[in-house]
C-alpha cells in the first residue's frame, strides 16, 4: 500500500465543533473558509480619544483567573463582563487579556491554533464582543495579545501546508530540505529546544521556530501570510477591540547572515499593519513586546518625525527588576541610571511599565548586555534571583509590608510610562509556590470570604487552580468584599492613587526631569505638562527607598515662591524659597506634591 | 556711583573681617581665631551696584581669598551673608550673591581680564551663561558655587602660587578622555601676590551625583540593622560598587600615567620615604599616648619595605583619596578634587607617588564608613564583627575591581600595608585634634589584621 491514510480534516484538533472557526469548509481552490467579522454583531466604539494609551492605567486579567460565570471551575469572558463594575470603580482605564484564542494551551495560549475563535472554555466570540460592549459602555478600554510570529502546529494552515506543499497554504510556513539555514539565529529556549529547525516526517521537510517545535514560524516573506495576519488584525478590530500587545515581534523575517532579529522588514511590515490602524481604526493602539534593551525597543516606536509610525506603545522592561534593586540596595541609582539611558520617544508613544505580569522576568534576554552591570549582580545574590526569577506576586515579594506595597505602587503609577496592574495586587493577593512558577500566580481572584473565595460556585475540586488558602494570603482575609468594606484597606488605598494619578496630566503625558539630591536613598524627580494653552501641571515625587527615616534637601529655586500640596491629602506645605527644600520621609515612605502658585485658596 | 578702591575697602573692613573668618569653614585656625588681618592684594573685578571686590589677606602667616560683595540694598541670598558696611553699601560674602556669581560666569566665558584677573574657558567648550547661581551647602576648604544643572565653580580659599594641581590632573585626564572626572571648563587666574596662582576652577557639575561616603554608609546602616545576616547576603551590599570603584580607580591610574609618565624607585630610594614615615610617627607618639602599645609592630611594618628588592613604579596619583573624594553618578564613579594631600606643602604635593598610596586611602575609607556607626558607645562584639566583616568585603571587593585593569594592590602587601598604617597614623593626629570620639576608628586598624594580609 503505498496510497495514504485518508488525511484528517485540518481543523480536527481544534475541539471547535458547533462554532464557527477556520477550516470548517474549502472553497473549491483549496482555501480554508474562516470566519469574518459580518458574522458577529460588533461592540459599541469606545469614547473619541486618540491619545488615550499615553495617561491610561492598563490592568492584566486573566480570564480562566477572574471569574467563572457558569460554574464550570474556569474563569470566563461573561464572568470577566460580570465584574466590569468593579474594575469601574477601582479606575482602570484598559484590561490587557492575555490571549483567549483557541489553542491546544501547550505555551499558555500563546500557541494559538485558531485566530479567529475563542477558547471553549472562556465562550466565544459573541461572549468577547459582550465584554467589549460592556466595558466601552463603562468607558474601558479592551487590548488583548496576538502572537504575529507564529502558530500553533494544531492551526489549519499548519495541517494544510504539511500535508499540501503546492496548496494556497504550501509556502504559509518556513520549510527547508536542511536544518542548516540561518545558522546566527540564537535558539531562545535553550532549555527545551535544540534547534530552530525540526523535521516534519509528513512533509518531509524541516520548518523553522524561533520558541517551541510545536509553534512554527509562520513565513512572512510570502505577502499571502502578511495580508491573512493584517485580516487577522482587523477582525479583531472590527468586532471593536482597542488594540492588540503584539507578541514577539523582533522575529517576524528571517534572512541569512543575520541573527535574524529585528530585521528592516519586520520594521515594514509593522508600518503596513500600523497604516492600517490609522487608516481604518484610529485610536486603536499596537502595544509591541520586544524584551530588549530600551535604546533598541525604542526601533519600534518608528520614524520620531511622524511622531511615532509602528508600535503605540512597547513594555520598559529593565525598570522593573531595577525598581526591586533600588529599594533592595536602599540606592536610587539603579532606577537613576535606567532611565538616564532610556531614550526620548516619538510624541504619540508612550512606555507600557509595570512590577509584575503572569510572566517571570526572562532575565537570559539582557545577560549578555555588558552595559547592564546589574545582571551579573543580580546572578551574584540568591535572594534576589530567587524571588525575580521566578514568579511571585508583588506582596510575597516584599514580604507582605504594606509600606513597600505603598511605595512600589506609587513609583508605578508616577514614573514615566502607562502603568499595568497585575489582576490581584491591588488587594494584595498571595502566590501558592507548590503550583510551580507558572500557576503560582494564576490562582483564581480572590472576591469574599466565600467557598471559592467567591469566584465560582462549582464544587472547589473541580476549579482550574485551588483559591491561596495560606494563614496570610488566604481568601478569608484577603478579597475584595472585606477591603471594600474598610476604607484603610490597600484596595482603598490604590483607588484613590489611580484617581489622584487621573487628576494630574503631568504623570501621563508629562516630561520627566530626576531631581539630584545628596541622599542616595532618596529618588525625586519632577513631573512636568505643558498644556498647549501654557498652562503647567508641575508634580514632584519624592522616594524614600530606604527602610529607615531619611532627610533630603531638594534644590527646587527654579519654583521659588510656589507652594508645594500633597496630592493625596490636599495638605499645603511650606512655600518654596532660594535655599534648599528640606524634606523628612518615614522609611519607605514618599510624597507626591503638585506645585502651585500659593495663593490659590483651594487643593486641587 | 564712585569707582570703589578695593585696597581701601579693605582696610576699612579689615576689623569685621577679623571677626568674620573664624566662623567660615575653610578658615584654618577656627579655635585660635584671627589676630592680624593685612590684605595683600585687592581688586575690583565687577564695578557698579552690586560691586564685587576680590582679595588676598594674610591672616597669621597664611593666605585667604576673599570674594566681597557690595550693594546698597540687601537682597534675600545675601541677608545672611554680610561682613560689615562700608561707604553707606553693605559688604558681604559675595558667593551667595547670584547676579555677582552669574556676571563672574560671563567673564570665564567670554574670556575677559578684569582687575589683573584672567577669566579663561578651555579652548574646546562653549559655556551657557544666564544660569541661576547657587552656592553649595558643604564644603570643607573652599566655596563653589553651582550653575543650573550645568556647571560647578570652585573658588579656592587657600590659593597657592604656581600650577594647580587640581586642574593640571583634570586637563591630562580629560586629554586622556577619561569617564572618570567633573570635566575641567575654566580658570581664574592671576597674580596678587606677583606669582601666578589659580583662584578659581570651572568645571561640570553632576547634578545627580552622590558622594561615596553616602552611599556606602547607607549599606553600613542596612547590614547594621540586621541581626543574623552576613555582608554578603544583605540588601545593601555595596561590593558591586566597590569593585567598579576600583575599576575606575585603576583606569584614572592608567591615564595618569600614560599622560604624564612614570618613574621607577629602585630600593634605594625607598629610605627617604620610610624615614618620613617614622618621622610622622615620632611626631604623632608624643601627642596620643595610646599610640605607643602598636609602636613596635608600626615601625616593623615600616622597615618592611627598606627589604624590598623590586623597583616601584611612581607617578602621578590622586593623592588624598577617600570616600568623600568619589562620586556615584548615573554613569559610574567620578573622582573629585585632585588637590594633593591637605597639610602638604604644595611642592610636595607634585611628587610622584606609588598609586598604591591611593589604594591604601581608599582602604582606609571603608575602614572608616564600615566602623563610623560603632565607633563611640558601648563595645557591641556582634556589631562590631558585622562592622569588620563589611570592611573586608568591600575592601577586597575594591581591590578585585583595581586588579580587573592594573595589577592586584594586595600582591604588593608589604608597601600597601606600610602605607595603610602611615595613613592611619596621620589619622590618629587628626581624631585626636578634631573628633576625640572617632580615635577609636584609626586606633582598631593596628589591632585588626586585614584580611587580605595573607
Amino acid at each position: 500500500m503505498t496510497e495514504p491514510l485518508e488525511e484528517p480534516r485540518p481543523d480536527a484538533a481544534l475541539g471547535l465543533d458547533g462554532v464557527p472557526h477556520t477550516g470548517e469548509a474549502m472553497t473549491a481552490d483549496g482555501h480554508l473558509v474562516e470566519p469574518q467579522a459580518e458574522d458577529f454583531r460588533h461592540a459599541r466604539p469606545a469614547a473619541k480619544d486618540l491619545a488615550w494609551y499615553q495617561s491610561a492605567v492598563f490592568y492584566e486579567v486573566l480570564v480562566r483567573a477572574f471569574n467563572d460565570s457558569d460554574n464550570d471551575g474556569t474563569g470566563d469572558l461573561r464572568g470577566l463582563a460580570d465584574k466590569l463594575d468593579y474594575l469601574d470603580w477601582l479606575g482602570v482605564d484598559c484590561l490587557w487579556l492575555p490571549p483567549f484564542y483557541a489553542s491546544p494551551l501547550r505555551d499558555g495560549g500563546y500557541d494559538i491554533s485558531d485566530f479567529r475563535a475563542v477558547l471553549p472554555e472562556f465562550g466565544n466570540v459573541e461572549d468577547f464582543v459582550y465584554l467589549v460592549d460592556q466595558a466601552h459602555r463603562r468607558g474601558i478600554r479592551v487590548i488583548t495579545d496576538l502572537v504575529l510570529n507564529h502558530t500553533s502546529e494544531a492551526h489549519p494552515w499548519f495541517q494544510e501546508s504539511r500535508n499540501h506543499p503546492d496548496g494556497p497554504y504550501g509556502d504559509f510556513y518556513v520549510w527547508a530540505d536542511t536544518d542548516t539555514g540561518y545558522p546566527k539565529a540564537r535558539i531562545i529556549f535553550v532549555d527545551t529546544e535544540s534547534s530552530n529547525w525540526t523535521y516534519d516526517p509528513v512533509r518531509g521537510q524541516f520548518y523553522w521556530h524561533r520558541f517551541f517545535a510545536h509553534q512554527p514560524d509562520l513565513n512572512y516573506a510570502n505577502p499571502a501570510v502578511q495580508e491573512s495576519m493584517i485580516d487577522v488584525l482587523r477582525f479583531w478590530l472590527d468586532l471593536g477591540i482597542d488594540g492588540f500587545r503584539l507578541d514577539a515581534v523582533p522575529y517576524l523575517f528571517e534572512e541569512e547572515g543575520t541573527n535574524c532579529e529585528n530585521l528592516p522588514r519586520t520594521h515594514e511590515f509593522l508600518k503596513r499593519c500600523r497604516k492600517v490602524v490609522d487608516d481604518e481604526y484610529p485610536g486603536r493602539v499596537l502595544l509591541a513586546e520586544a524584551n530588549q534593551w530600551p535604546a533598541d525597543v525604542v526601533e519600534y516606536f518608528g520614524d520620531p518625525a511622524a511622531g511615532g509610525d509602528e508600535c503605540h506603545m512597547a513594555f520598559h522592561f529593565p525598570l522593573m527588576p531595577r525598581i526591586f534593586m533600588a529599594v533592595r540596595r536602599e540606592s536610587r541609582f539603579p532606577i537613576s541610571e535606567i532611565l538616564a539611558q532610556t531614550p526620548a520617544i516619538p510624541s504619540g508613544c508612550q512606555w507600557g511599565i509595570f512590577l509584575r505580569n503572569h510572566d517571570e522576568l526572562t532575565l537570559e534576554m539582557v545577560t549578555d548586555e555588558e552595559r547592564d552591570y546589574m545582571w551579573a549582580e543580580y546572578a551574584k545574590d540568591p535572594r534576589m534571583k530567587a524571588n525575580i526569577g521566578i514568579r511571585r506576586r508583588l506582596a510575597p515579594l516584599l514580604d507582605n509590608d504594606r509600606n513597600q506595597q505603598e511605595l512600589f505602587t506609587a513609583l508605578l503609577l508616577s514614573l514615566p510610562g502607562s502603568p499595568v496592574l497585575y489582576y490581584g495586587d491591588e488587594i494584595g493577593m498571595g502566590d501558592n509556590i507548590w503550583l510551580g512558577d507558572r500557576d503560582g500566580v494564576r490562582t483564581p481572584m480572590q472576591w469574599t470570604p466565600d467557598r471559592n473565595a467567591g469566584f465560582s460556585r462549582c464544587d472547589p475540586g473541580r476549579l482550574y487552580l485551588p483559591v491561596i488558602m495560606d494563614p496570610i494570603y488566604g481568601y478569608q482575609g484577603v478579597n475584595v468584599e472585606a477591603q471594600s468594606n474598610s476604607t484603610s484597606s490597600l484596595l482603598h488605598w490604590t483607588r484613590r492613587m489611580l484617581q489622584v494619578r487621573r487628576e494630574h496630566t503631568a504623570f501621563g503625558f508629562g516630561d520627566f526631569t530626576e531631581l539630584g539630591c545628596s541622599n542616595p536613598s532618596v529618588l525625586a524627580y519632577l513631573r512636568r505638562w505643558v498644556e498647549p494653552g501654557g498652562d503647567e501641571d508641575l508634580v514632584i515625587c519624592v522616594n524614600n527607598l530606604s527602610r529607615f527615616p531619611q532627610p533630603v534637601e531638594l534644590d527646587l529655586s527654579d519654583h521659588a515662591g510656589l507652594v508645594p500640596i500633597e496630592l493625596t491629602g490636599g495638605v499645603p506645605f511650606p512655600p518654596i524659597g532660594e535655599l534648599p527644600y528640606l524634606l523628612t520621609l518615614p522609611g519607605h515612605g514618599f510624597y507626591w506634591f503638585q506645585i502651585t502658585q500659593g495663593d490659590e485658596s483651594e487643593a486641587p | 556711583m564712585t569707582t570703589i578702591q578695593a585696597k581701601d575697602l579693605l582696610d576699612e573692613l579689615a576689623e569685621p573681617i577679623r571677626q568674620w573668618l573664624p566662623a567660615q569653614r575653610w578658615f584654618a585656625a577656627k579655635r585660635r581665631g584671627a589676630e592680624v588681618v593685612q590684605t595683600v592684594h585687592a581688586t575690583t573685578i565687577i564695578d557698579g551696584d552690586p560691586a564685587l571686590v576680590q582679595a588676598l589677606v594674610n591672616v597669621d602667616g597664611e593666605q585667604y581669598q576673599l570674594l566681597l560683595g557690595l550693594r546698597t540694598e540687601l537682597v534675600e541670598q545675601v541677608g545672611h551673608a554680610v561682613i560689615g558696611q562700608a561707604g553707606g553699601r553693605h559688604v558681604y560674602d559675595a558667593p551667595h550673591d547670584p547676579e555677582l556669581m552669574g556676571q563672574l560666569l560671563e567673564l570665564v566665558a567670554a574670556d575677559e581680564n578684569r582687575g589683573g584677573l584672567r577669566f579663561r574657558h578651555e579652548p574646546w567648550v562653549s559655556l551657557e551663561t544666564g544660569l541661576r547661581a547657587r552656592p553649595i551647602g558643604v564644603e570643607q576648604s573652599n566655596t563653589s558655587v553651582i550653575y543650573g544643572q550645568n556647571y560647578i565653580l570652585k573658588l579656592f580659599r587657600r590659593p597657592s602660587s604656581g600650577p594647580n594641581r587640581d586642574v593640571e590632573l583634570h586637563r591630562a585626564l580629560h586629554a586622556a578622555g577619561s569617564p572618570h572626572i567633573a570635566d575641567p571648563l575654566g580658570t581664574i587666574e592671576g597674580e596678587p601676590a606677583g606669582l601666578a596662582t589659580t583662584l578659581g576652577f570651572l568645571q561640570q557639575f553632576l547634578p545627580n551625583a552622590v558622594e561615596g561616603w553616602a552611599t556606602a554608609t547607607a549599606s553600613v546602616r542596612d547590614l547594621l540593622a540586621e541581626a543574623d545576616l552576613h555582608a554578603d547576603e544583605v540588601g545593601g551590599d555595596f561590593a558591586g560598587e566597590a569593585n567598579r570603584l576600583g575599576v575606575a580607580v585603576a583606569e584614572v591610574h592608567a591615564d595618569l600615567a600614560a599622560t604624564l609618565g612614570t618613574e621607577t624607585v629602585t630600593s634605594a630610594g625607598f629610605g627617604a620615604r620610610v624615614d618620613a614615615m617614622h618621622a610622622r610617627l615620632d611626631s604623632v607618639l608624643t601627642e596620643v599616648p595610646e599610640l605607643r602599645e602598636h609602636e613596635d609592630m608600626l615601625r616593623q611594618a615600616f622597615d618592611a619595605v627598606r627589604e624590598l628588592r623590586s623597583p616601584v613604579e611612581v607617578q602621578q596619583v590622586h593623592g588624598d583619596l577617600h570616600l568623600g573624594q568619589v562620586l556615584r553618578s548615573t554613569s559610574g564613579w567620578v573622582l573629585i578634587d585632585f588637590e594633593g594631600e591637605p597639610d602638604t606643602i604644595p611642592e610636595q604635593r607634585t611628587v610622584l607617588r606609588s598609586p598604591l598610596r591611593d589604594v591604601a586611602g581608599m582602604l582606609r575609607s571603608f575602614d572608616y564608613a564600615a566602623f563610623h556607626l560603632v565607633a563611640s558607645g558601648e563595645e557591641d562584639r556582634q556589631r562590631l564583627a558585622r562592622a569588620a566583616e563589611w570592611a573586608d568585603r568591600n575592601q577586597a571587593a575594591f581591590c578585585e575591581g583595581y586588579a580587573k585593569v592594573a595589577f592586584d594592590p594586595r600582591s604588593q602587601p608589604v608597601l600597601l600595608r606600610a602605607f595603610e598604617l602611615d595613613k592611619a597614623v596621620y589619622e590618629v593626629a587628626l581624631e585626636h585634634h578634631y573628633r576625640p570620639d572617632w580615635l577609636a576608628i584609626p586606633l582598631a586598624t593596628f589591632r585588626r589584621r586585614p584580611s587580605w594580609l595573607a
